[in-house]
């Protein structure tokens, strides 16, 4: 008897319908801080910044991608192999999968996509690749000149040449109509878009990974800080991105509206520039140091970014291939003091000049006045963006400059610019470290490699380089209609990502 | 008549002229629009290409070359931030300007004319007091303030008017107030004085002498006269609205010439900048070619003398 209600249980089972995903619906709306352009929709044009970024999420793929717990998740790609001596990288495609056109996903795009990749660092892929191949519809093999370790961290995460379009679609319609009317394969299709004003895209119900839970997503371009949180009070939007201090702290009042920081991979420190001039105060190790202690983070965090930014005393994105965790500074502006004296400045110095970018003089006003206070004096020079950085860039600061960076890649690729010998921020080199550097250029095997960067960092560190003041969190806001905003769920990413697992609060 | 005309068409292409060369050095000095298009800590070889891609490589004398010779073709090159042309971004904005503009244009001239014309009639008294004050708030708080206290007011705390945008007419309501208050004060003034000097004419004071009601004396003999100026400078005010109201159109999320300005400085976006200050200024270069032709048409002192 019981055997005959097991099996009709399971037969009833088998028979009963499944309940069919539900279909999506609703509309979710952003107030963007910076302006969204078409070149953002064509991942070959992926200049070195995150913004183009916010709109890949939506509207492509790539073969590998950060997702949520894994910084290089398989996405269009099944899977991956690298050949032993490292010259062979092979990637399975998924199967099944179609562009927002209904062409399928095959090797030739994947192909077509790499050759047509014209963005950032694109010079470095290029030179390195030697060929690829498309044994079949779902197999691509890149082969390159020599080992490079470094292969799959640019093609999956530094670069946007990892990103797919559809090769019949682009030659057909070329590249300015791909900007007017972009075709891919995630989760979002494009509707509509006015340039730097608003872009619109609807779910893709086709979508490999799952079909989106919200209808339709709307970005509009405000701004004004202010207003972008008026917005989101009203209700006009349901995220918004970049609110700072005083209006942060705001939007943390206000009932209904949630505070969604992100730590970005932007670490920002203070560079010291003379470190290598013997006539500098700058020069002994002791001053340099007695700045890392002078300087209060967790409280310079708190009133700026309400305390969630990350002190992470490293140069380095915690996120990033290679970090190593440097040891803490206690905040202790005696002990700041008393290597002062030892240096022979019991009574502190002019320690000149503070370069920054105007955008982040708060930051650098609280740091100042940290130094000042154990007798270290120094004036602020805040210069326009660009001016700070073409500065920055040809040497023409001195004593200290405070340094940041978004920029993609891995340690190696943060140390290149801002440590070794050569780099286009480094005004002075230490020859141990650039040893090492060049020794771990062509290291295939990641274990030993880690352990030359890790020694590198250790070394910088030790050296006391740089002052680390910390890694931004970029603060965003979430109105009551959302339950999930994407935002934060994958590591060091600013925006709301991946848009298939944001989810609209049930009415 | 013929020879001023002439004169008058050539001293606008000489404006022109000069124009375009400022503009196009100016921008070149406020930095390196590469460095603004990667982030911190680019490789050199990518800002390399950046400024090759953009031919921001060649010497300043060549480049200045090809933009006359694409502008004289009406080619004002591709933006260097949204990679496409930039007159078809320009053409895209031009009608919410237009439309925030004559918003505003219609406001400032609903407010400014009566307030400057109760304020010469009632001269020196409350009224006129008032009207001073409203011109001096006018003329001297900043738009982007008024605009974020409308926001916070009208949108935040009484919900009736959309905090940023455009695609309604409730969108338009803030911004055209915004930008419409400063002009508003000067049409104000300018109608004031202008009221105050044709009021104390000869020809009032007989209108007066002959019996005529006071109000008939006001509406039709003196205002008719005193609102030619005011009409002439709102010309020129409809021009500079539609092309420099930067910081309204900012504030509200306004999609017009001016944000396009602000985000043309903002990435350096030099054919952008270029392109919505040559615009701009040609606008402004041509109405005052036509007040200054239809000057001379009325009045002939005008065309003799120069």
């Amino acid at each position: 008897m019981p055997r005959f209600f097991l099996v009709a249980a399971l037969t009833l089972a088998v028979l009963a319908p499944v309940p069919a995903p539900a279909a999506p619906e609703g509309t979710m709306t952003w107030a963007v801080h910076t302006t969204l352009a078409p070149t953002n929709f064509d991942p070959a044009e992926t200049p070195g910044i995150i913004t183009p970024f916010m709109v890949y999420y939506a509207l492509h793929d790539a073969l590998v991608k950060p997702m949520p717990g894994n910084p290089r998740a398989p996405s269009l790609a099944e899977s991956w192999s690298a050949s032993k001596d490292g010259l062979t990288y092979d990637f399975v495609l998924r199967k099944g999968v179609k562009f927002h056109n209904g062409e399928p996903l095959t090797a030739e795009d994947v192909k077509f996509s790499f050759e047509r990749y014209r963005g950032t660092s694109a010079k470095i892929l290029k030179d390195r690749v030697a060929s690829i191949e498309t044994p079949d519809a779902g197999r691509v093999r890149f082969r390159l000149k020599q080992p490079w370790p470094d292969f799959m961290t640019f093609y999956s995460t530094a670069t946007g040449a990892g990103w797919i379009v559809p090769r019949k679609y682009v030659e057909k319609v070329g590249d300015d109509g791909f900007k007017k009317a972009p075709v891919g394969a995630g989760p979002y299709k494009f509707v509509s878009t006015q340039p730097g004003v608003e872009i619109v895209f609807e779910a893709f119900e086709q979508y490999w990974r799952k079909a989106p839970s919200v209808k339709r997503l709307v970005f509009k371009v405000i701004p004004d800080e202010s207003t972008r949180l008026a917005a989101l009070k009203r209700g006009e939007a349901d995220i918004v991105y970049s609110i700072r201090g005083a209006l942060a702290e705001e939007l943390r009042r206000t009932p209904g509206l949630t505070l969604k920081p992100a730590v970005i991979q932007a670490p920002f420190w203070i560079y010291f520039a003379d470190q290598w001039d013997p006539k500098s105060p700058w020069h002994d190790k002791r001053v340099r140091l007695a700045a890392n202690h002078a300087l209060d983070r967790t409280a310079i965090n708190q009133a700026e970014t309400l305390g969630f930014s990350k002190i992470t005393w490293s140069i380095i994105p915690s996120t990033f291939d290679f970090f190593w965790q440097p040891p803490p500074y206690r905040y202790d502006p005696q002990q700041a003091k008393k290597l002062l004296a030892e240096a022979g400045y019991p009574n502190g110095f002019d320690g000149g000049e503070y370069f920054c970018d105007t955008a982040y003089a708060n930051l650098a006003e609280a740091a100042l006045n940290y130094l000042q206070a154990v007798g270290i004096r120094v004036r602020l020079r805040p210069l326009e963006r660009a001016a700070f950085f073409k500065g920055f860039g040809e040497k023409k600061f001195k004593n200290l400059i405070q340094g940041a960076s978004g920029a993609f890649g891995n340690a190696a690729t943060r140390l290149e610019a801002f440590v070794v010998t050569g780099g286009t921020y480094v005004y002075g080199g230490y020859p141990d470290l650039d040893g090492l550097f060049a020794e771990q250029v062509n290291e295939t095997n990641p274990r030993v490699r880690q352990q030359i960067l890790h020694k590198i960092q250790q070394l910088v560190h030790d050296k006391v380089m740089f002052a680390h003041l910390w890694e931004l969190a970029f603060i965003n806001g979430a109105g009551p209609r959302v339950a999930e905003s994407g935002l934060g769920l994958i590591a060091g990413h600013a925006y709301s990502a991946p848009y298939e697992d944001l989810k609209l609060k049930a009415k | 008549m013929k020879k001023f005309v002439v004169r008058r068409i050539g001293y606008s292409v000489l404006s022109l002229l000069l124009l375009s060369l400022t503009i196009f050095f100016f921008v070149r000095v406020t930095g390196d629009p590469a460095v603004l298009l990667a982030e911190p800590g680019a490789s050199a070889e990518d800002l390399r290409i950046i400024r090759e891609q953009f031919g921001l490589d060649r010497p300043l004398w060549i480049q200045y070359g090809a933009f006359m010779e694409n502008l004289l073709k009406g080619d004002f090159g591709k933006s260097f931030y949204y990679r496409t042309p930039v007159l078809e971004l320009y053409l895209s904005r031009l009608p919410h300007s237009l439309l925030l503009a004559g918003a505003a244009m219609v406001f400032s001239l609903l407010i400014g004319i009566p307030t400057g014309i109760i304020a010469a009639v009632r001269v020196n008294r409350w009224w006129d007091s008032i009207g001073k004050v409203f011109a001096l708030l006018g003329l001297s708080l900043p738009s982007f303030w008024v605009g974020l206290l409308l926001i916070l007011f009208f949108s935040v705390y009484l919900e009736w008017l959309p905090s940023s945008g455009a695609g309604t007419a409730w969108h338009v309501i803030m911004p055209a107030f915004a930008l419409g208050w400063y002009f508003a004060a000067a049409h104000m003034r300018l109608t004031r004085s202008s009221m105050l000097e044709v009021l104390g004419s000869e020809y009032v004071k007989l209108a007066r002498l002959k019996g005529l009601p006071e109000a008939l004396v006001i509406a039709k003999h003196a205002f008719k006269n005193a609102l030619i100026p005011v009409l002439t400078l709102a010309g020129i005010n409809l021009v500079i609205m539609v092309n420099v109201a930067v910081v309204v159109e900012t504030v509200f999320a306004w999609p017009g010439v001016g944000r396009l300005l602000f985000e043309g400085i903002s990435f350096r976006d030099f054919p952008v900048v270029q392109a919505t200050v040559i615009l701009g200024g040609a606008m402004i270069i041509v109405v005052n070619l036509v007040v200054d032709i239809l000057y001379a048409v009325i009045d002939p002192r005008i065309r003799l003398e120069r």
